[in-house]
């Protein structure tokens, strides 16, 4: 599992991803760690298949008990299947995801963390040195989702927003944006099922103050190529896989 | 502890003790039903069903031993099911956390993980116990139906040679007790397949212990 530290002023935000021991039939996912002095937050933590490297990465990093909160964006298994390996892992955690996916996300194995229901409009999240956002992104693709918005560092954890599928050897940053919309265009247009969701999540998302945009497949956008994304986005119609788009 | 595998032919052998008993169940039904209907013939039959008057309630007794038998058995094979679930879930964390420890050694918080793995030891010690404790539960109710079984063949013999004196009562009450014995090897050759199942589930859980 390759660990790339993409913040460190102050508190650290991690990037895991690009695992070589990771079988070709599993889609390749970034998981992101937040360290926060004595807490940290494990953000998307990934399937099952990830959760032995996700774990050996993490303690090279944070003290198991130091994880005292995760978060699931939404409930796929690519998110968050490794919840009862976690559970037993981190049995004192808690987990913030989606209020509507309690009922769903439980069926992963959940007998010691606490879910803690995140509300339709979302809310903050203290960990101790920071105050994180979670930031609603409904329908982005699920109909309960959520992103991190960490306001010191300007990183926002967009999920599905931004994915490409693409080799696991691929870098970690998008380096040229045009040739890089070849690798994202299919993915939103199929996976993002509303062109008002996305309009309205765009409208949410230019108001923050954004230096990082990390999504859970694909690369970061860093610096302008936020804004490119967010225009391209705008412009790109989405929900193809039906013919005629009644938003 | 056992494997990935042997859990899942556990689950497997668990499931079919379930699957057996459950036509046992009507069976059950069918043979408590036949028994009050011998009660009202046998009261029709007046002076000439009186030997089978008492049989009656003793085919009643064992209709309903039976009913309350598979459901016990039934929620106990549930029950191991379930425990077997959680160990092989322990079990695979355990191995898990193993893989970790072992392919990071130099991480700097690698120890932070002891805690973790020594709950998960304890957990899986704690299921394997209950479980061998429950399989054990488990056998004797098996054993217990077997004799309830035996019983009530013994009891449809007797009825036979009761209902010689009823006259022309005696076809009627000849059926109950057919039925009787009939349901009775019925029952009989599942309990024997369902300790056949127990037996292998035993095996399994000793030979990986």
């Amino acid at each position: 599992m390759k660990v790339t530290k993409i913040f460190d002023k102050g508190h650290q935000w991690f990037m895991f991803g690009r695992d070589p021991e990771k079988a070709d039939s599993i889609i390749d996912t970034n998981q992101y760690m937040i360290v926060a002095g004595e807490r940290a937050l494990l953000m998307d933590p990934g399937g099952i298949e990830v959760f032995a490297p996700m774990l050996g990465a993490i303690l090279h990093h944070a003290k198991a008990d130091q994880i005292t909160d995760l978060f699931a964006s939404h409930q796929d298994p690519d998110i968050i299947s490794s919840l009862g390996l976690w559970d037993q892992a981190l049995p004192e955690a808690r987990l913030h995801a989606p209020w509507i996916w309690e009922g769903f996300i439980r069926h992963f194995g959940m007998n010691n963390i606490e879910y803690v229901g995140i509300p339709d409009e979302g809310n903050t999240l203290n960990l101790g040195l920071i105050n994180l956002e979670f930031i609603p992104a409904h329908y982005l693709h699920a109909s309960g989702n959520y992103h991190v918005y960490d306001p010191v560092a300007k990183i926002l954890m967009s999920g599905d927003v931004g994915a490409a599928l693409e080799s696991p050897e691929g870098p970690i940053y998008v380096d040229d944006f045009d040739e890089h919309v070849t690798r994202m265009k299919m993915f939103h247009q199929r996976w993002m099922p509303s062109n008002r969701a996305k309009n309205d999540w765009i409208s949410r998302v230019r108001k923050l103050d954004i230096e990082q945009m990390a999504p859970q497949h694909g690369r970061i956008f860093k610096g302008d190529d936020v804004k490119r994304f967010l225009d391209w986005f705008e412009e790109l119609e989405v929900g193809t896989a039906i013919g005629n788009d009644d938003d | 502890m056992a494997n990935m595998a042997q859990n899942e032919d556990k689950l497997v052998a668990l499931a079919s003790i379930a699957a057996e008993l459950h036509s046992v169940m009507n069976v059950a039904y069918g043979v408590s039903l036949a028994a009050k209907n011998a009660k009202v013939i046998s009261a029709q039959a007046g002076d000439k069903g009186l030997g089978f008057q008492p049989i009656t309630d003793f085919i009643d007794e064992i209709s309903q031993l039976a009913i309350e038998g598979v459901s016990t058995i039934n929620e106990n094979a549930l029950r191991l099911s379930k425990i077997a679930v959680h160990e092989q879930r322990s079990y695979d964390a355990y191995k898990r956390f193993t893989s970790v420890i072992k392919k990071n050694e130099d991480a700097a918080y690698i120890k932070s993980l002891n805690p973790s793995m020594d709950r998960v030891e304890t957990h899986m010690i704690k299921s394997f116990k209950e479980f061998r404790n429950s399989m054990k539960d488990l056998f004797v109710q098996l054993e217990e139906m077997d004799k309830h079984m035996l019983s009530a063949r013994a009891i449809a013999s007797v009825s036979r040679v009761v209902t010689s004196n009823a006259q022309e009562f005696r076809a009627k009450l000849d059926v109950v007790a057919d039925n009787l014995d009939n349901a009775a090897v019925f029952i009989k050759d599942k309990v024997s397949d369902s300790y056949e199942h127990l037996d292998r589930v035993k095996t399994l859980t000793r030979e990986h212990a």
